[in-house]
């Protein structure tokens, strides 16, 4: 391929799929050629559930970015979401032997190794390991021990894992259209890439990618990522508490949330009512405003307080500085930041991808955010500038890379 | 009619549920718990105990236990049924703090091997002295694993048996039936572990679910006990039209139930019938009448069935009963002896136990003259068990809980009433208007987080009532 890389980057969401199709630039923007998507169907909670529908969904996807990009799509990236994914924090250690005490490539990537040495289920599978700072003989904070002199290297990574077969649906899925998969990353820490400067990192920031069927976080302290997770509420979860409770039908009650919905409440006149209008346009049943955001500000209160005591069980919380970041379709929704703020005491907004430059409306789209994020973490992998610690799919994976 | 408002008013939600504890031990113990846990179990706590560090910290338990630090260091147990025992020994302390607040402690293991067979009986007899009653789901080891295996098996059993008060034994040879002979040995393995799942989960849910007709731990155990005996077990559960003849048959369909052939042998069946609030009565009338055309005459059943709002429009059957190794039909006169035998040591031991065979008694006149406990571990218990004579055991007059143990206990010390037993009916009525709407979730996977589904709306599990 020429020196501008194309990457493209897939995302099977719950509501929808999107491929954004994508060149880097040397100057590490990214440039966004088109964007293709389609509705999805069988997927449930950011995991698929009916194979065939959602095999089907995607290559309409692929279709349409393929036609509306002008070229031809080979391999992909994807994203992975789902409840099963689970992290935590290790720190891997090292002796470098006696006659050396120059730190080469080789010991970092060795502590790596011994820094993943720690039991997971045995079903599941290692997505990502991300360095977070090594320690060279009792010194904090390095960033690349490579050429240092020192004895001991001690690694402390992030490790998110995921149950394997689940993690592999997703891979299968595009695997059967036939198409490539270059590498499988964690939807939120591909939107982390894009809605985050480098800036924002070091002052610490939680982002929150609200999506259909899931509702994934990362949280950046001190430039590195400490937390993140996927909890597998989403706008759905919404639609489907409109629509159960105040009974219409689920299509109606999407339509009525992206139009109407809100997650503040006291914020409408008291009474005032919002007018359905059926298929023919006829004026149909009335629903109360209030009612309306009360349901939809329930769920979001509840989701955002599962986050805020899952974030607690460590102390990172607290040295987020940059506030809290919102992305993805679910972002969209009226109040969401107001409640975030309220929620977790800490300045909240909706973002969407930055740094990028092409197809503007799909760049400022929060939905797309995780789909442009996979471009900037493939050009980060492709770049080969491997700042810390890259690392490429081998074989079926067994192995990831990851990136900060 | 006091007693009922009485009833109605200790809604106290925190003792709804006897605590019961799931220990598995060894290798093939784990995989049935991890099996169990897969499945889904509410109302339970599992242990995992093991000398293997390895299996242990592949167990999806949430509580672990290592044995052995120093006896075994890290490894298993080698097949040697001494040196389990020695490890087991060596943590014992550590396995009392496990299984502490328990009343009732089912033990998982696979007997054969070293850990399986040489902690297990230690585990039963901890779990008595903890104040639990004690009932072991145990495989037995295939033919070909050699004759050595099984003698261990066999003698661990009996141990096994000692301190435990019931055991409820699979033999792995009769996991072949289920499985067609072309599936691979993992599956035959993974049939035995579906199976123990599925019957500690039956159990647990007959115990905890409140009951229209309650089923006791004394009923269960009068079902379950044969001393060598042959578990027969069967569980259907069924939402069609016709879903009390589908449930029963899914039942007898069972591979430890041999289609009901089996159970006209069985001189005692527990028979537990769990449906939504729009179970009928001729709903169970239809099913009882279909299943007492697998039983013999004499045979006497031991129902009881209950409404739980969680099953919606479901109805499940669990049958449960034990055959002597012989498959004895005239075994019928034995039977008391055989059911009396293992419960004096619960009283003798353990008086919290008493008060809850005793509560289930309370409101029922008992026509048995209340006898002395006794103490040995010997057949001594001769006293007419109400049921006994009953000749065809009509369905509709067995009241859980009528039974000599009741009457017995009545002259030990009444500690505490059960607030289970007393508050059933209570009970019941909150269960209902638990919400069970998922709307589109409906099938999918639930997300459960910190106890609360989170696919039903918010609003309806925060009680916000929609205009």
């Amino acid at each position: 391929m020429a020196s501008n890389d194309l990457m493209v980057g897939l995302e099977i969401g719950t509501s929808k799929i999107c491929v954004v199709v994508g060149e880097g630039r040397p100057d590490g923007t990214i440039k966004i050629l088109g964007v293709g998507q389609a509705p999805s169907r069988g997927v449930r909670k950011g995991e698929i559930v009916d194979f065939e529908t959602a095999r089907k969904c995607v290559h309409e996807a692929v279709v349409d970015a393929e036609q509306k990009s002008d070229v031809m799509i080979r391999s992909v990236y994807v994203a992975v979401a789902g409840s099963h994914l689970q992290s935590f924090n290790n720190r891997g250690c090292i002796m470098l032997p006696e006659d050396r005490d120059e730190i080469d490539e080789q010991d970092v990537e060795d502590v790596k190794i011994n820094a993943r040495e720690v039991s997971i289920p045995a079903q599941n599978a290692f997505l990502h390991s991300i360095i977070q700072h090594y320690h060279v003989d009792g010194q904090d904070g390095v960033l690349s021990p490579i050429g240092m002199s020192g004895q001991k290297l001690e690694a402390d990574f992030h490790i998110i894992h995921g149950v394997r077969t689940r993690i592999q649906n997703g891979i299968r899925c595009v695997k059967e259209l036939p198409l490539e998969v270059e590498d499988v990353v964690f939807s939120a820490l591909a939107s982390a890439q894009v809605v985050l400067t480098q800036n924002q990192k070091d002052l610490g920031a939680l982002v929150i990618d609200v999506g259909g069927g899931t509702t994934d976080y990362v949280l950046y302290a001190d430039g590195a990522i400490r937390q993140s997770g996927s909890l597998a509420v989403g706008g759905d979860h919404i639609t489907n508490d409109i629509s159960m409770g105040l009974r219409i039908p689920m299509a109606r009650a999407e339509k009525l949330k992206i139009e109407e919905g809100s997650c503040i409440l006291g914020n409408c006149l008291p009474g005032e009512m919002i007018l359905l209008k059926d298929d023919s346009g006829f004026a149909g049943k009335e629903i109360e405003r209030e009612t309306l955001n009360t349901v939809i500000h329930m769920r979001m209160r509840e989701a955002f307080e599962l986050l805020k005591r899952r974030l607690e069980e460590h102390p990172y919380l607290s040295y987020v500085g940059g506030g809290i970041f919102i992305t993805g379709g679910c972002s969209l929704l009226n109040g969401i930041d107001h409640l975030a703020e309220e929620i977790f005491e800490l300045p909240a907004r909706v973002v969407h991808a930055h740094n990028t430059s092409g197809l503007t409306s799909a760049v400022e789209n929060p939905q797309f955010s995780t789909a442009i994020g996979l471009i900037k973490y493939a050009q980060a992998v492709q770049t080969g500038r491997r700042p810390r610690g890259f690392g490429r799919i081998i074989g079926r994976f067994k192995f990831f890379g990851g990136t900060r | 009619m006091i007693q009922l408002s009485k009833n109605y008013s200790l809604p106290e939600r925190a003792e709804d549920f006897i605590p019961i504890k799931i220990v598995s031990v060894g290798g093939a113990g784990l995989n049935a718990l991890d099996r169990i846990v897969l499945d889904g179990l509410e109302r339970a706590e599992v242990v995992a105990i093991n000398t293997d560090v390895q299996s242990l910290a592949s167990s999806v338990a949430a509580h672990k236990v290592q044995l052995g630090r120093t006896v075994t260091r890290g490894l298993g147990a080698g097949g040697d049924p001494e040196l389990g025992y020695q490890a087991a020994v060596e943590s014992s302390e550590e396995i009392r703090e496990s299984l502490a607040d328990a009343r009732m402690i089912f033990i998982c293991a696979g007997l054969g091997g070293g850990t399986g067979s040489g902690a297990a009986p230690l585990i039963a007899q901890l779990a008595r002295e903890a104040g639990a009653l004690v009932l072991g789901f145990v495989t037995l080891p295939f033919s070909f694993e050699g004759r050595r295996r099984n003698a261990q098996a066999r003698e661990a059993l009996d141990r096994l048996d000692q301190f435990a008060n019931a055991v409820v034994c699979f033999e792995n040879d009769q996991m072949a039936d289920i499985v067609l002979p072309k599936a691979g040995i993992h599956q035959a393995f993974a049939a035995a572990d579906i199976l123990i799942s599925q019957s500690v989960r039956s159990i647990v849910n007959v115990i905890q679910r409140p009951g229209l007709i309650r089923i006791g731990f004394d009923d269960l155990l009068s079902a379950l006990r044969r001393r060598n005996g042959r578990c027969l077990f069967g569980f259907g559960e069924s939402d069609s039209d016709n879903r009390a003849h589908d449930a029963l048959a899914q039942a007898l369909k069972n591979p430890l139930m041999d289609r009901g052939r089996m159970l006209s042998d069985a001189a005692r069946i527990l028979v537990h019938v769990a449906g939504g609030p729009g179970m009928t009565l001729s709903e169970v009338e239809v099913l009882m009448q279909e299943l007492g055309r697998h039983v013999d005459e004499q045979t006497q059943i031991l129902f009881g069935t209950a409404v739980d709002g969680r099953m919606e429009n479901r109805l499940s059957v669990t049958i449960i009963s034990s055959l002597t190794a012989e498959a004895d039909p005239a075994s019928d006169t034995a039977v008391p002896l055989q059911v009396a035998t293992p419960l004096p040591p619960i009283w003798e031991q353990q008086p919290e136990a008493q008060t809850e065979v005793d509560s289930v008694q309370e409101s029922i006149p008992i026509p048995v003259p209340p006898s002395v406990p006794p103490v040995e571990f010997a057949p001594i218990e001769h006293e007419p068990r109400m049921e006994e004579p009953a000749p065809g055991a009509p369905v509709s007059s067995k009241k859980p809980g009528v039974h000599p143990a009741g009457a017995q206990s009545k002259i030990g010390p009444v500690k505490k009433p059960n607030p289970v037993e007393e508050k059933s009916q209570a009970k019941q009525e909150i269960l209902q208007f638990e919400p069970v709407t998922r709307g589109r979730f409906e099938k999918s996977e639930p997300t459960i987080v910190e106890g609360e589904d989170l696919d039903v709306p918010t609003y309806l599990r925060k009680k916000f009532k929609v205009k």
